[in-house]
């Protein structure tokens, strides 16, 4: 497995390094000027000019090209135009973690509901409960999540005030106290959490409740429950593991899902995380900002996919790698 | 599947949620006394009763006078750092007006000048007779936080930074008048001389009017002794920018980037005194739906541009709020290509635009747009009808003797006629085989343009024009508007406080940038040199009072409605002085209502 591992990381890396390269093209191809701010009446046509030579930008696009390769190749992918010129790495240092926490806060609560209302589903098809999961999950599966994120805060922060509508934190919030600082942080991320996730688990629940019905018919299972086990251990231990295996390779590929996601909801929740940092990028044509972002977000999903190859080897011992 | 087993399924199901919802509970249970004792959302005092919480749309770039170019950036600066003179706006006249210590420019007309002059540097200053130098005195009781005095080397420091090519501030502009600009290089020996720490002269290498000198001198210091050593290629990455150190009522508490700026008044400033509110936060949240409900359950105090469709609700949902508006600084205008574009680009030859070159052509557009439609459906009472771009807040210069064209179809229609459009089969007019049919752009996620967009569109079919919306992302559409790829558009300009227009009409092309409609006019051009020569800004009145009839008659754009900004504030606050000048321009005076006596 290991081979294969390291294998797949080589392949990955000609991979992102060519979406780098189409990137970088591509953004300098496309319309729009990162020096578009200073060019307005009362400041001097001096100061555009300046500017772009001091982001290099008055070169041609080869030897941007060159230059910019020359660079990466040495691990430096520049300093941000439109962030107070500081470091890209600085400035995702200070953002993905944000993502991060509430990527994974999303991916435990996207499963987590997900796999639970899938096996009351299963368990109990065709009931008034099932059709009832069923119906809630296919309604929120469908809604489009600013929509939603938007009615939430007009629900709980605003009719009734009961979590705040954006922030990572309450003003002054470093007065609580570590725990309460963290307790207030986790207080600010229920929303958009909810949000993320119950879109996700309705997904999810779908999948589940269609695979847990598919192995709930088999045989081994019949067999399970001739030789008298208890029905927990029936669905848990015998049906629930191999209902899984088509979930888990959910879990690699929704990664990149939750990303995309976290970009509207930290633009709606005032979060500084990747998804502003990215959103705001492109809309200022901070080309190096824009780069070093795909190339995060471009390693997570690649190392997404290859944790879900994986995990799918890990849990299905006829699966070799 | 046994029935009990299923139960227990169930039950254990259920008990797994009970237990995450006695979590969850928990959790923000706890996180709920916790914010209680901080105070902000509740009315016990403590922060809530200290601390002015301001949303912003965007974090500030820099809070450095010399790199600082956002809105958000300029506000902080302005409250962080001394500045040389004070500046007000007099809504009588239309005028700004200056302050020293022991000077103004002009005589304050009653009922204007809240504005104390003490927050100024300068004692006095003293123009040349040939308005060729200008001579500031300087207090020396200013002090810099760190404790070292304010002398002049910090400004004539600050004034090299500005100019250094290196450093690319956006602020150069203010220095062209100085000597040596006219060579393309200031020199600084010559133009800016300090013989004592408190004597600053400025030279300039031609007469410039006192009011305009004033404007330019007084760009914001930075001290010299902490930036003295700091190279110009790292000045914009420097480690100090996120230190900045000022004189002013507040100072830096905590920069969260791209969350919050954390400004605490300063004990010891008399520049010209600590702020009232000890403390003053200002919050980025970016989605406008969520600054307004935050406004509305007191997360927020302080919320700009708030959109006119909703008032109403807001002020409806939450009493302690109270909406304000200032202007008229901000108007909106359908743009249409005076000449043929495309020619232009290709042989650099002016040729009239198919479509919109006669100026009786456009006169017909701009009265078959129901102007006052657009106002009495969107803008309401925040809106006022636009004629030309001389604000009729500079009152001083501005011609109340326009009629504006009024909304009418048939005299619209006849004017096209006698141009020689003549309906088609289809409706559309024509001539000589050419349809009257364009596309109108304007920039995303404006949805007040959006909606004046579908109105002239409707208005313009009444007569016989096909006009079709397209809507392009901010940055492509100003690109296409810089090059002059555009027939016909949308779009706004904010207007500085000096009528300074040959960017946008002036006949040399390549010279003014801003000329997207390709409009030309000796005698504008005249008006616009005649006005910038007279050294009392008032004695150019006759110049803009015939600029504004040409305008008038010429119609090279349609100007459509000026809007007044809308701010929403808190109750809770007193002592706000809204200035055409900006929202924040009286911010340290301002105080707090104690909590207890907000009614709830």
């Amino acid at each position: 497995m290991l081979t294969y591992i390291i294998k797949r990381l080589l392949i990955a890396v000609p991979l992102i390094f060519g979406v780098l390269t189409l990137t970088f093209f591509i953004i300098r191809l496309a319309p729009g000027d990162p020096a578009a701010f200073f060019i307005q009446p009362g400041i001097s046509p001096n100061v555009a000019e300046q500017i772009r030579a001091q982001y290099g930008l008055n070169d041609p696009i080869p030897i941007q090209y060159v230059k910019w390769l020359a660079n990466v190749l040495q691990g430096d992918f520049g300093r941000s135009f439109s962030r107070a010129q500081q470091p890209v790495f600085d400035v995702i240092a200070s953002a993905l973690p944000i993502t991060m926490t509430i990527a994974l806060l999303t991916l435990v609560a996207n499963f987590t509901f997900g796999i639970l209302i899938g096996i009351i589903s299963a368990v109990r098809q065709n009931t008034i409960l099932d059709r009832f999961l069923t119906v809630t999950a296919l309604f929120f599966y469908s809604m489009p999540e600013f929509w939603f994120a938007l009615m939430m805060i007009i629900l709980f922060a605003l009719k009734f005030p009961i979590f705040p509508a954006s922030g990572l934190n309450e003003i002054g919030a470093e007065s609580f106290g570590p725990v309460g600082f963290v307790l207030d942080r986790f207080w600010h991320l229920v929303l958009p959490v909810t949000v993320l996730s119950i879109n996700g688990a309705a997904g999810i629940a779908r999948y589940v409740r269609g695979s847990m019905l598919e192995v709930i018919r088999q045989d081994y299972i019949r067999t399970a429950r001739a030789k008298g086990l208890p029905e927990k251990v029936v669905i848990f231990r015998h049906a629930l593991r191999n209902a899984l295996l088509p979930v888990i390779t959910l879990m690699g590929s929704s990664l990149p899902f939750i990303f995309s996601g976290a970009l509207f909801i930290e633009v709606i929740f005032a979060f500084p995380g990747m998804g502003r940092v990215t959103v705001e990028a492109i809309f200022s044509r901070d080309y190096p900002l824009i780069i070093a972002n795909t190339f995060i977000s471009g390693s997570l999903i690649v190392l997404g996919n290859l944790f879900a190859d994986v995990l799918y080897a890990v849990a299905d011992p006829r699966i070799k790698l | 599947m046994a029935k009990q087993d299923i139960k227990r399924i169930t039950a254990l199901c259920r008990i797994t949620c009970s237990l995450l919802l006695a979590v969850v509970v928990l959790t923000l249970s706890s996180c709920g006394r916790s914010k209680g004792n901080s105070g902000h959302s509740g009315t016990g005092g403590g922060a809530f009763d200290s601390t002015l919480v301001i949303a912003m749309l965007g974090d500030a770039d820099y809070l450095n006078p010399v790199l600082g170019s956002t809105v958000t950036s300029g506000n902080i600066i302005g409250l962080i750092y001394p500045s040389l003179l004070q500046s007000e706006f007099d809504t009588e006249t239309g005028l700004l007006n200056y302050m020293a210590l022991e000077k103004k420019l002009r005589d304050v007309t009653a009922g204007q000048g809240k504005k104390t002059p003490k927050g100024a540097i300068a004692r006095s200053w003293s123009m040349s007779p040939d308005h060729k130098t200008l001579t500031y005195i300087l207090r020396s009781d200013a002090f810099w936080n760190d404790g070292k005095p304010v002398v002049s080397g910090d400004f004539k420091f600050s004034y090299q930074l500005y100019g250094n090519p290196v450093i690319a501030s956006a602020r150069q502009q203010y220095l062209a008048e100085l000597v040596g600009a006219d060579k393309g290089q200031v020199d600084f020996d010559k133009a800016i001389e300090t013989p004592n720490d408190t004597t600053l002269v400025f030279r300039f290498y031609k007469p410039v009017p006192e009011h305009l000198a004033l404007f330019h001198t007084s760009l914001t210091p930075l001290p010299a002794h902490q930036w003295k050593n700091v190279k110009p290629d790292e000045f914009r990455h420097s480690p100090l920018n996120l230190e900045p150190l000022g004189a002013g009522p507040y100072h830096l508490k905590s920069w969260k980037q791209q969350q919050e700026i954390v400004l605490e008044a300063s004990r010891k400033s008399h520049l010209p005194k600590p702020g009232n509110i000890p403390v003053i936060t200002f919050r980025v949240v970016p989605d406008y739906t969520v600054r307004l409900a935050q406004l509305q359950t007191g997360a927020v105090d302080v919320v700009e541009n708030i959109k006119p469709e909703d008032f109403t609700a807001l002020l409806k949902a939450n009493k302690q709020i109270d909406v304000k508006t200032v202007g008229l600084r901000v108007y909106d205008y359908v743009g249409w290509s005076n000449i043929d574009q495309n020619e232009y680009r290709r042989s650099g030859q002016i040729k009239p635009h198919p479509l919109f070159g006669s100026a009786r052509v456009r006169l017909a557009l701009t009265q078959a747009i129901d102007r006052e439609a657009i106002i009495d459906g969107y803008l309401k009472e925040y809106g006022v009808l636009c004629n030309t771009d001389v604000s009729p807040s500079l009152k001083w210069a501005y011609n109340d003797r326009i009629v504006a064209h009024s909304f009418d179809p048939a005299k619209a229609s006849a004017l096209l006629k006698a141009e020689g459009w003549q309906p088609g089969p289809d409706g559309i007019l024509q001539k000589q085989g050419r349809k009257f049919s364009f596309v109108l752009y304007t920039n995303a996620g404006n949805a007040r343009r959006n909606y004046a967009s579908v109105i002239i569109q409707q208005n313009l079919r009444a007569i016989g024009i096909d006009c079709k919306l397209d809507v392009q992302e901010s940055n492509v559409f100003f690109e296409n508007l810089q090059q002059r790829k555009l027939d016909a558009w949308m779009a706004g300009w904010s207007i500085g406080l000096e009528i300074d227009p040959l960017d946008v009409w002036g006949s040399d092309l390549k010279k003014s940038r801003f000329n997207f409609t390709g409009y030309q006019n000796p005698r504008l051009d005249k008006l616009c040199e005649l006005a910038k020569e007279k050294m009392e800004p008032t004695g150019a009145r006759p110049y803009w009072l015939e600029y504004q009839e040409i305008l008038h008659r010429d119609q090279p754009i349609t100007f459509l409605y000026w809007m007044k900004e809308t701010q929403g504030f808190s109750r809770r606050i007193e002592g706000e002085e809204l200035n055409i000048s900006g929202t924040f321009y009286n911010v340290d005076d301002w105080r707090l209502r104690p909590s207890a006596n907000v009614a709830p």
